[in-house]
């Protein structure tokens, strides 16, 4: 008989108590799984970034301030800059969802020199490129909802006052799933002046790929030095930081996840010593018994708190089977902001997650193992010795 | 199991002027007063004594449980009163198989697993550990019974179990608190049949707490405890007797 063999049965002793504590465990561990899964996707989302030398140039305050549409052509005509497109976000409804994929606005000539990664049939782009209210989609965007080419999409502005009938032309294939649909960005800004509405010669952003040669920082410097002193200054950043400071707008995440995974971790060490503090109470007979027949304190110390771990472990090894459940079907129910798929995410956040299991173990088995270990004999005997 | 025969001059347990007090606040209370016991190896004690005479407290002191709190307690060559923690663990380990009044199994593990879990503590190998522990359960009459659960078994035959789990690892000295205090006339019987044999046929060295007069009748040897003080010599039904002539 192996001494795993008795922890084993000991945690079978009381199986409600036991698969309580697991599943408390567990669930606490599935959130905490997803949420350190966000961090691990914002960290690959940076580094996906990094591979393919874009920029983004902004409007120095931010999303509230504009990017004139000029600005496309100067940052075009300096050096180092291969290709531009501006890259406005629409944000609007389709049909009674709100919001649910990415729109862009974007310069048909240009963006796919931007993406140079991604992939369009040269027959559709054509078709996309003369046809005024036409778009493209991710292939993957399009095969989840059934669209063909042809199809007529229309979507309701929140941000602008103007409504798109827009017409499918073409989809593109992109090494992740962008969940994007892209279309003129002249189409947008002339119902915007049709409608005398606000918004009309913004850009949004704009991105633009570099050269091969071309060093970020000097570039992004020169953009901006370049914009200093106009009505609409720029921050021009590389689309890694761009992506990390989107990621920010939500607020300091990482911080909160840190807090949440602190307080979620106090929580479970409390109910989890409660049980085993339960346990060896029950107990107090055997492990006097145990001590009597020749257990030394060491033994009985590391009998109980590898029966606290096992319990813990489980449940770690639940939750976080569970949480990267959770991750995959939110990248594939809504892959805009989950872009990975689990098996890509693997990492050390997940044996950081598992190590956090065993150390809630060692930690709530501490003084039920520490009291067993100093546990009397003739006390733990004393009704029968 | 060894069935050596006893060596002459070499006691097994050597209780030298022991005394044991035990403090509640400020009161001091004297359980045990200059106790002197000898025992051979193949001896075979009963003790008896009213509730509260000292017997479990001697049984402890033998055991290597407790510490006597002034005296010397020898038992098997080792002198108890000097060593360690740890040290006593690994001693009983090695040498005290305990024999409880409500057996004490550990009821999520077989009998055969019961058995086996003193000598977890011994580098017996696996195969080793096996052979002890089927002679154990041979030798107690329950072989066919090695895979059921202490909870499938009737207290007679758990208590059997105990016996084997006491004389896997075939201990100097085996210490029996009231062994059939919890059990019917017939089981009682097996009982204390299976100690006589351990003790006859393997030369077992055993000391008995009882309160049953019968059960000291199977012992070599019955001595008396009364308010502390070790009375000897006297056959179980006269140590009782006077028991309650000086109580």
């Amino acid at each position: 008989m192996h001494v795993l063999t008795y922890i084993w049965r000991n945690l079978k002793r009381n199986k409600l108590r036991s698969a309580l504590t697991i599943l408390s465990v567990g669930f606490s561990l599935a959130l905490l799984t997803v949420l350190h899964g966000y961090m691990a996707m914002q960290g690959l989302w940076g580094k996906e970034a990094e591979k393919h030398g874009r920029i983004v140039v902004m409007n120095s305050q931010g999303f509230s301030g504009q990017v004139p549409i000029a600005y496309v052509d100067r940052v075009r005509s300096m050096p180092g800059i291969e290709a531009a497109t501006p890259y406005a976000w629409y944000g609007g409804n389709y049909k009674e969802e709100k919001m649910p994929f990415a729109q862009f606005a974007t310069d048909p000539a240009a963006v796919f020199d931007v993406w140079d990664e991604f992939r369009i049939d040269p027959a559709e782009l054509a078709a996309w490129r003369s046809t005024r209210n036409g778009c493209v989609v991710d292939r993957r965007l399009a095969e989840k909802r059934k669209w063909k080419i042809g199809e007529r999409i229309p979507l309701q502005g929140t941000f602008y006052s103007f409504n798109l009938d827009l017409v499918l032309c073409g989809m593109f294939d992109s090494p992740k799933n962008t969940d994007s649909l892209w279309f003129h960005w002249q189409y947008l800004d002339e119902g915007l002046k049709q409608n005398k509405a606000q918004g009309s010669g913004n850009a949004g952003t704009i991105f633009a790929k570099l050269a091969r040669s071309q060093g970020t920082s000097g570039v992004a410097q020169a953009i901006d030095e370049r914009f200093v002193s106009s009505e609409n200054p720029t921050r021009t950043q590389t689309e890694a930081a761009f992506a990390q400071m989107f990621a920010d707008m939500l607020g300091n995440i990482q911080d909160y996840i840190r807090n949440i995974g602190l307080a979620v971790a106090f929580s479970l060490t409390l109910v989890a010593a409660n049980a085993m503090a339960m346990s060896m109470r029950e107990r107090t007979t055997e492990i006097a018994v145990l001590k009597a027949i020749g257990f030394s304190r060491g033994r009985v110390l590391v009998t109980v708190l590898g029966e606290s771990c096992w319990m813990t472990m489980l449940g770690g090894l639940l939750g976080v089977a569970i949480g990267c459940l959770c991750l995959q079907i939110l990248h594939q129910v809504n892959s805009q902001f989950f872009p990975f798929a689990i098996h890509e995410m693997l990492g050390l956040w997940l044996a950081y997650l598992i190590a956090t299991a065993a150390a809630i173990g060692l930690a709530s088995g501490l003084v039920p193992a520490v009291r067993a270990a100093q546990l009397s004999v003739i006390d733990g005997l004393r009704r029968v010795v | 199991m060894s069935n050596s025969h006893p060596e002459i001059g070499n006691p097994i347990v050597l209780v030298h002027n022991v005394c044991k007090e035990f403090h509640r606040d400020a009161i001091t209370i004297p359980v045990l007063t200059g106790i002197n016991l000898r025992l051979n190896r193949g001896d075979y004690l009963a003790l008896m004594g009213p509730s509260g005479s000292g017997k479990s407290t001697l049984l402890n002191l033998v055991a290597g449980l407790d510490r006597p709190t002034s005296g010397t307690v020898t038992v098997c060559g080792e002198s108890l009163e000097k060593t360690s923690e740890s040290g006593l663990a690994r001693w009983r380990a090695r040498h005290i198989g305990f024999i409880f009044q409500l057996y004490n199994l550990i009821p999520v593990l077989t009998a055969y697993e019961n058995v086996e879990l003193p000598l977890t503590l011994t580098d017996l190998s696996r195969r080793e550990r096996r052979e002890h522990v089927e002679a154990a359960l041979e030798v107690v009459g329950l072989s066919d019974r090695s895979h059921h659960y202490p909870r499938q078994l009737s207290g007679g035959q758990e208590q059997r179990v105990a016996i084997a789990r006491a004389i896997a690892s075939d201990p100097t000295l085996l210490v029996a608190d009231e062994p059939t205090g919890d059990l019917d006339a017939k089981s009682a019987g097996e009982i204390l049949f299976l100690l006589e044999r351990l003790n006859r046929d393997f030369q077992k060295t055993i000391i008995m707490v009882t309160h049953d007069p019968d059960a000291a009748d199977r012992a070599k040897q019955v001595l008396h405890l009364h308010k502390g003080v070790l009375v000897e010599g006297q056959h179980a039904a006269e140590g009782a007797h006077a028991g309650e002539e000086r109580s």
